[in-house]
């Protein structure tokens, strides 16, 4: 147990520009204080991520990615936020076979004016990939 | 290669939480990272000159600033790379302000995690490329569609800002639907009265040299994108030359043969020549072939003979044609019409006589309609009682779910005429709910509710309300039983958006709404902006609305115009945008599928999609949708984007 307790993941978050990105700057504009446990990969669109930067970054020795986007209808790029989730929902399902428990890649939506839902959904992100340990099967 | 690192302390709000000495230690053993630099406001004016003052001294190959949110100052420190001489494209930006300092409550922790995130930043400007922005020629002349009140006054700005005008009107005449109306709410002002300069300039004012109308005409087609459109429009034949016919009317005296006048709501008759309506503009009559006997076969020229402007005016065997313009924008001003009531079970329209929609009792109101302006029933009496129905269509889960806003002001507009024009007349309106929002609208609702005669019955359902005939054949309205004989009904259907609306949303590739009016890119941003770059949109063909919100409108959509395309200056095209790999495309066009801005074309002399630069917004979604890795979105490459996953986990 205490060996899971020090156990600090490493998680990539991958936000959008114009909504989820633009959340966790207003978080920090609140000062609103969360782990460091996720470097953020600012894209233009949720719908850039691709399931290959997912694959990478299990590969390169992240324990969780979270995809943060626009909430449907308020896409900046009118949906490409639906692409991402379909992309999500791909991957989910093959995340499993491969030995990666489907909760270490997240897809939620944060708007700009979200700061606190931003801190709320990373300090559960964190907590949740914390539980489950580091990953240790390399896809 | 060289990669400078500038490291803001932005006062105390990032030095208080990251060490700028732990950044420059562990920066060390970065690849290629021979030296940070520690600035202490970087945006500041003397910021920004020692940066620029660094660069040109240390001359880098590739930047990384660390610092604030690239949201707050990602251009300004381009343009310092610019100023520097650098391409600005080079330059990587990274949050460690509101994203690190801001957030982390434990220094160590915090300068932990800004020494990844600067690597990752690090290993990625390495891969990023130069970009220039294109440049491209455009033409600031416009097209607008429909000559209503938004279209003119979109079209008279236009041509007032010495840009031409195409403008093209479906019907033979400009104003749109109000020019058929008497008076107007709230202040019951004489509609042509209002218009009728308006008009006048767009026929005959300071710039009419500008524009360029065409009535009876329709686009047919468009191709090309925003700034380089070519639009091919159908010119259907007037038979009569605008140019030369002075609007006598000997000829409409002179024709044989009638039908229905359909601008009337086919409640008068017309010749197969003639106007659609006294007052008209342009001032003169259209031949309509269909009604014409010389399409039966009878060699008739009586108009013809009949014009007093000789042989040239009336011509009889004028062909349809097709032109083409080339226009950098469009405006969209269509317009809407009203929900067709007879859909609506139980309101008796089109079954029983003098059951009238808002347009043919505005056309009975109008001294130029089918009556001269008098009330009267089919049978030519005078009603004694008159039941306005509203919400005929709106507000319905059967029919249209929204409100279309206009409909109460108009029905109290009817409350007051029919008032003033038969005193002591009962008036009974039925309504849903009541909206009259606005400055002006309430002093009508006031007239309605202190007129004795008026009563308002307000009702859940319109499923409630029947119109139906007594024993005796008069007209009647039951309200949950609640039976008031009514010698005239007026239904006020709800606002919907013109025919032909969904014709052009196909044409050109913009999008309606689940209601088919056209789409907004956004709807409180840029609520005159179609879906498709240089489509903009104003007045009723968007959303239902009044006179006085459709000219505003129409003059949102000539300052986009204006503002976009101006003579002589070219448009630059943003360089992070996307671009197919002609070798590499296998044709499966998943992209085109997926672009939500129309920007890919399958080109099928190569096999291969096409980009266009001018129309892509640089989302990506296509890199990442194409199977054969063909397409490279620009500054967020796939190598990029892996590089700097790569670094911060490191």
């Amino acid at each position: 147990m205490t060996a899971v307790e020090k156990f600090e993941p490493k998680i990539i978050g991958f936000l959008c520009n114009w909504c989820s990105y633009a959340g966790a700057d207003k978080a920090g504009g609140m000062q609103l204080s969360y782990p460091p446990n996720v470097q953020v990969i600012r894209v233009m669109c949720s719908g850039r991520v691709d399931p290959q930067f997912v694959l990478s970054a299990f590969e390169k020795g992240a324990d969780g990615v979270i995809i943060l986007a626009c909430h449907p209808g308020d896409c900046h790029y009118k949906e490409g936020n639906c692409r991402a989730l379909q992309r999500h929902s791909m991957l989910s399902l093959m995340l499993e076979p491969l030995g990666v428990e489907k909760e270490r890649c997240r897809l939620d939506y944060v708007s700009a004016g979200e700061g606190e839902k931003f801190n709320r959904i990373i300090c559960e992100m964190v907590e949740s990939v914390r539980a489950l340990g580091p990953l240790l099967v390399a896809p | 290669m060289k990669i400078g690192i500038y490291f803001c302390n932005c006062g105390s709000n990032i030095a208080e939480k990251i060490s700028s000495a732990a950044v420059a230690e562990a920066a060390s053993s970065f690849p290629d990272s021979p030296y940070v630099k520690i600035v202490d406001f970087i945006c500041s004016e003397d910021g920004k000159l020692q940066f620029e003052g660094s660069l040109k001294s240390e001359q880098p190959d590739r930047v990384v600033v660390a610092a604030c949110s690239p949201r707050d100052h990602e251009s300004t420190f381009r343009r310092c790379l610019t100023n520097a001489g650098m391409n600005p494209y080079l330059m990587q930006m990274v949050n460690i302000r509101e994203q690190i300092a801001w957030v982390t409550e434990d220094p160590a922790d915090a300068t932990e995690k800004a020494i990844a995130a600067i690597r990752g930043a690090v290993c990625r400007v390495r891969l990023q490329q130069p970009l220039e922005k294109k440049q491209l020629e455009v033409c600031p002349d416009a097209l607008v569609i429909g000559a209503g009140p938004a279209g003119m006054k979109a079209a008279l700005s236009l041509a007032e800002a010495g840009r031409a005008v195409v403008l093209v009107e479906r019907t033979p005449f400009i104003g749109g639907l109000p020019v058929r109306f008497e008076d107007l709410f709230p202040a019951m002002e004489c509609a042509p009265c209002m218009l009728e300069p308006l008009m006048g300039d767009l026929l005959h004012g300071d710039h009419v040299g500008n524009i360029e109308l065409m009535t009876m005409a329709e686009l047919i087609e468009v191709t090309g994108f925003y700034g380089n459109f070519i639009a091919k429009i159908r010119q259907k034949p007037r038979h009569v030359s605008l140019h030369e016919c002075i609007g006598c009317g000997e000829c409409v005296e002179a024709c044989p043969a009638t039908s229905m006048n359909e601008f009337n709501s086919n409640a008068s008759e017309r010749k197969a020549i003639d106007f659609a309506f006294t007052g008209v503009l342009p001032n003169a009559p259209y031949l309509m072939e269909e009604i014409c006997i010389r399409s039966k076969g009878v060699e008739c020229r009586a108009c013809k003979d009949a014009c007093p402007m000789g042989e040239d005016v009336v011509n009889l065997d004028e062909l349809e044609t097709i032109v083409e313009r080339r226009i950098g924008s469009i405006i969209l001003a269509t317009g809407a019409r009203l929900y067709d009531a007879s859909r609506v079970v139980g309101m008796g329209m089109g079954t029983l006589p003098d059951v009238y929609d808002a347009l043919q009792f505005e056309r009975m109101l109008s001294s130029t309609g089918p009556t001269g302006g008098e009330i009267v029933t089919a049978d030519g009496n005078t009603p004694s009682s008159v039941a306005i129905i509203h919400c005929v269509g709106s507000l319905d889960e059967d029919h249209k779910t929204y409100c279309s806003g206009i409909c109460c002001q108009y029905a109290f507009k009817f409350n007051h005429l029919i008032a003033a024009k038969l005193p002591g007349v009962s008036i009974t309106h039925y309504h849903r709910e009541l909206v009259m929002p606005g400055k002006g609208a309430h002093t009508l609702l006031r007239h309605a509710v202190g007129n004795k005669n008026s009563h308002l019955e307000r009702y859940g359902s319109i499923k409630d309300l029947a119109v139906t005939r007594d024993s005796n054949g008069r007209l009647q309205v039951s309200a949950k039983g609640n039976v008031t004989p009514a010698d005239m009904v007026i239904l006020c259907p709800a606002v919907v958006p013109a025919d032909g609306a969904e014709r052009l949303s196909a044409l050109l590739d913009v999008s309606c709404d689940s209601f088919g009016f056209f789409q907004e890119l956004h709807g409180r941003l840029d609520a005159a902006q179609s879906t498709l770059k240089g489509v903009y949109m104003a007045g009723a063909c968007q959303e239902p609305m009044d006179i006085r919100s459709a000219m505003l409108e129409g003059m949102a959509s000539v300052g986009h115009t204006l503002a976009g395309l101006q003579p002589g200056r070219m448009i630059e095209v943003e360089p992070s945008t996307a671009e197919v790999d002609e070798t590499r495309c296998a044709g499966c066009r998943l992209c085109i599928s997926v672009c939500p801005y129309h920007a890919i074309t399958f080109d099928s002399e190569h096999n291969a999609s096409h980009i266009n630069a001018v129309l892509c917004r640089g989302c990506g979604t296509c890199v990442t949708a194409c199977p054969a890795g063909a397409i490279t979105g620009h500054h967020f490459t796939n190598e990029q984007i892996m590089a700097e996953i790569e670094g911060v986990l490191q």
